[in-house]
């Protein structure tokens, strides 16, 4: 049963209610053969007490409730201070332009809300709204920054005070938004609401030092601090890599040698770490497609060097600098062409478009998505392929990064072509750039504080799990084997915990997900034994 | 009466035009004179043409990424003469903003078109029904049309908005005050202008006569009281607004071209390099432990991390 909607206002955004929004099981929309609303993991009292879950009753931060009035003042003032460190051009040059306008100019038409999966599949609460959290941030700016605001108050629409409740919703609401960035492709002026969520995600790590721990202590800091946000250090990537060895001669029959740190190599190949962990499959597909292709690659085993996520991109300009920095440098050390980019597609856009501006000098190595070099070797006719080893259902996942924000469209789906059997491949509801978020990009899917989980596999990632079934609805049936293709890692991540684990998308439909480059090198022609095995994916 | 009138009709007039056209030019060059920014580009770019992004082939950054001029026109006429993406993605609320944008820009056209004919009444050619010339007749009655035009257009477009604010329950969540007040901005300028057309100036001739003596620099108190309220409104609009986010027609360029379609790579020794490089000695002051107060950015990279919870 759905609960009433309660009727808030934007001026209560910081009441003490328990829990301001609250989102229940029944407030979900279920899909079909899911048969009762899903159960939320109950967060014990003693949790409760220390930690803030007053926005939704999901905590995603574990912010700890201020016990005294000095703590309440210090949370409201570092905020004031970050907000105002926000608008300047020293501390935030490479997005001032962006954020302001997008501060500026929104016509409170509501066109985004309709696009945002989040706002959609919550019931709609206000609450999750794509402009709800830029306009508190315009009512509190207008409020506390503006001479009409200070003197007019409401009349100037700066009703919003501030306490350190607005700050916590604030800070925990940033994190109900996947930076999908739907909304603004939406938008008929061109407001970025997602790119708010960004820079106050960014105003609170980099002023107040608020961000998940997965991806900030266990994220971007272990990153710098081991090599590898997975913790994995160079001698524990060399042991990988022995590993993947093994994993390419028991699928193929033959030993292969991993190119590592070569000189001089045209490329140097850097995936996300957590294929290596979850996934390994997918470094050692690319290793046996790049041998048979005759390219000149090599990995890296450089600390930063065969690690190319980069967290910073979704919360931190001083830690995605350094990240990117780093990453590079080690490119340069082996003094290879370029650098070709997994299938990540955080890492692919962080390194190409984001980092492209603070790559000067000698710095700016060339850097470039996998697709389009996968397409070119599928489509030179290097290797031999037999569609139809492929003969099953396959449908195509759009990572946000490489398609809405990259543009890269067309590579994967001529892979397609060439190796999947001949009416096999379907396309999802709203394919291309107009495509909805896996549920787990911007950090959800390695986000696993309290009850957060429920939150991103109930909500975020439920119009994906609709897609899916929509793209399979005629051959649901649990004796055809159907393979969901995500090639980004963040999106395994999330189709292995929502559509798998959560939603029972194996057990219920026979669907398998992974990514792009197991489909090329099960269609290989000499391949002795299938590459995908169904019975051992994820 | 007639001091209100010639204030109105003549001083204010030059104020507000005056005003608005300063605040204008300084917003435009407070968005110019920021720094460059990361690239946040949203596909598809128009200028990518059929062939889509540079991103899809290999080895993009060794050819000359291609820039299909005719492919970003059309989609920007389409943005700026339809509101496409308002009537695509929310169409209801298209049926109010599309008239309202094409009360504006009538209101525009209509306003060149009164200067036109005031500068040829001043040259003493007859502007009205009963024009001499062909050309005349259709300043007259171009004039005519977009005036009208704009005033029913508009007025229909800001009621329809006002209407969605006032019983759209996620309207009414999240306007502001300000979302109302821009409306009634809006009301009071179609409105006047209709009424005063309606009742007391069919032919435009008091407007026109009014723009003559602001072109001539010759303060004449406007004649009408209906005309007065108009010319009242429209500076009360010009004033308000390049204070207001109406002025996103000066944002949706920066949003459109600046951002979401801003795909210029970094080159070796360019101006943009330059730039860059000279950012990354801003010295930042952000509070949070792995952040070394007050180093500049490039040290703050090339030093790496402080440890956590340690001196910062």
């Amino acid at each position: 049963m759905k609960t009433p909607k309660k009727k808030l206002q934007i001026k209560d955004f910081g009441s003490d209610d328990t829990v301001l929004s609250p989102l229940e099981p029944g407030d979900l929309e279920l899909l079909r053969d899911e048969k009762e609303p899903p159960k939320f993991k109950q967060i014990k009292p003693e949790i409760l007490e220390k930690y803030d879950f007053s926005l939704d009753g999901f905590s995603a931060l574990s912010l700890p409730i201020p016990k005294t009035k000095e703590e309440e003042e210090a949370i409201v003032n570092g905020f004031l201070s970050g907000l105002e460190k926000l608008f300047q051009k020293e501390n935030n040059w490479g997005f001032l332009m962006p954020t302001t306008l997008s501060n500026e100019f929104c016509m409170q038409c509501n066109t985004c809300n309709e696009a945002c999966p989040i706002y959609v599949e919550s019931d709609r609460k206000d609450i999750y709204r794509p402009n709800f959290r830029p306009e508190v941030l315009r009512r509190i700016i207008k409020r506390y920054f503006s001479t009409s605001g200070k003197l007019l108050g409401k009349w100037v629409g700066a009703d919003l005070d501030l306490n350190w409740r607005v700050v916590y919703h604030l800070a925990e609401l940033v994190y109900r938004c996947t930076l999908c960035r739907r909304c603004a492709s939406v938008c008929p002026i061109g407001v970025d609401n997602a790119l708010i969520s960004r820079e106050l995600r960014k105003m609170f790590s980099m002023e107040m030092g608020i961000a998940p721990e997965n991806v900030h202590k266990s994220g971007t800091v272990q990153h710098m601090k081991s090599g590898s946000s997975t913790g994995m250090t160079p001698p524990a990537f060399l042991d990988t890599i022995e590993f993947i060895e093994d994993l390419i001669e028991e699928k193929t029959g033959r030993r292969m040698k991993i190119p590592i740190d070569k000189q001089g190599a045209d490329i140097l190949l850097i995936h996300n770490a957590g294929e290596y962990m979850a996934w390994p499959e997918n470094p050692a597909a690319f290793a046996i497609i790049f041998e048979a292709a005759g390219l000149n690659w090599t990995l890296s085993s450089a600390a930063m060097g065969y690690e190319g996520v980069n967290y910073g991109v979704w919360y931190d300009d001083v830690q995605f600098a350094r990240i990117a920095m780093a990453q590079v440098q080690a490119a340069k050390d082996l003094g290879v062409k370029k650098i070709v980019v997994g299938e990540c597609g955080h890492a692919t856009k962080a390194l190409i478009t984001i980092a492209d501006r603070m790559l000067v000098g000698d710095m700016a190595i060339p850097r470039e998505p996998c697709l389009p070099l996968l397409e070119q070797i599928v489509t030179s006719g290097v290797i031999k392929f037999d569609r139809m080893k492929n003969n099953f259902p396959v449908t195509l996942h759009d990572p946000c990064n490489m398609v809405r924000l990259m543009g890269i469209i067309d590579p994967q789906r001529t892979i397609l072509e060439h190796v999947v059997a001949p009416g096999q491949f379907r396309e999802m509801p709203h394919a291309g750039t107009n495509n909805v978020c896996c549920g787990g990009g911007s950090g959800f899917a390695i986000t696993n504080a309290h009850n957060f989980p429920d939150w991103r596999n109930n909500v975020a990632s439920r119009t994906k799990a609709k897609q899916v079934l929509e793209a399979f609805k005629d051959v649901l049936d649990p004796s055809i084997p159907k393979y969901y293709c995500a090639p980004c890692s963040n999106c395994k991540g999330a189709a292995r915990d929502a559509l798998i684990e959560h939603f029972g998308f194996k057990e219920k439909y026979n669907i398998i997900y992974n990514g792009l480059v197991e489909l090329i090198v099960n269609a290989m022609v000499d391949m002795p034994h299938p590459f995908i095995t169904w019975e051992d994916e994820f | 009466m007639s001091s209100l009138g010639w204030f109105i009709g003549g001083p204010l007039v030059y104020f507000a035009v005056a005003l608005f056209l300063i605040k204008t030019a300084l917003l435009v060059k407070k968005y110019l004179d920021m720094p460059r920014h990361i690239r946040w580009d949203l596909y598809p770019l128009p200028h990518n043409g059929a062939e889509g992004s540079k991103y899809q082939k290999v080895d993009f950054g060794q050819s000359k990424p291609h820039s299909h001029v005719m492919h970003e026109l059309w989609e920007m006429g389409q943005e700026i003469l339809f509101i496409k993406k308002a009537y695509v993605n929310n169409p209801k609320i298209w049926f109010g903003s599309f008239p309202l944008h094409a009360g504006l820009y009538l209101g525009i056209i209509w306003l060149f078109l009164l200067v036109t004919g005031a500068v040829l009444e001043l040259n003493q050619v007859f502007i009205g029904p009963n024009s001499q010339s062909l050309f005349s007749s259709l300043i007259y009655n171009a004039t005519l049309f977009t005036g009208v035009g704009s005033f029913v257009s508009g007025l229909c477009g800001a009621l329809v908005l006002l209407w969605q604010r006032l019983t759209d329950e996620g309207m009414i969540f999240m306007s502001d005050v300000i979302s109302y007040l821009n409306l009634a901005v809006m009301i009071m300028l179609f409105g006047t202008g209709l009424a005063a057309w309606m009742t007391v100036d069919s032919t435009f001739a008091e407007m026109r006569h009014q723009m003559a003596s602001l072109i001539a620099f010759r303060f004449v108190p406007v004649g009408e009281t209906l005309v007065m309220l108009h010319v009242l409104a429209l500076c009360s609009f010009l004033i308000y607004l390049p204070f207001s986010r109406m002025m996103h027609f000066v944002g949706k360029y920066f949003f459109y071209h600046n951002i979401m379609w801003d795909d210029e790579a970094m080159k070796k020794g360019s101006a943009m390099e330059n730039d860059f490089a000279s950012y990354l000695q801003y010295k930042t002051t952000w509070s949070a432990p792995h952040i070394r107060k007050g180093e500049s950015w490039a040290d703050q990279v090339g030093k790496g991390s402080p440890q956590e919870g340690g001196k910062k």
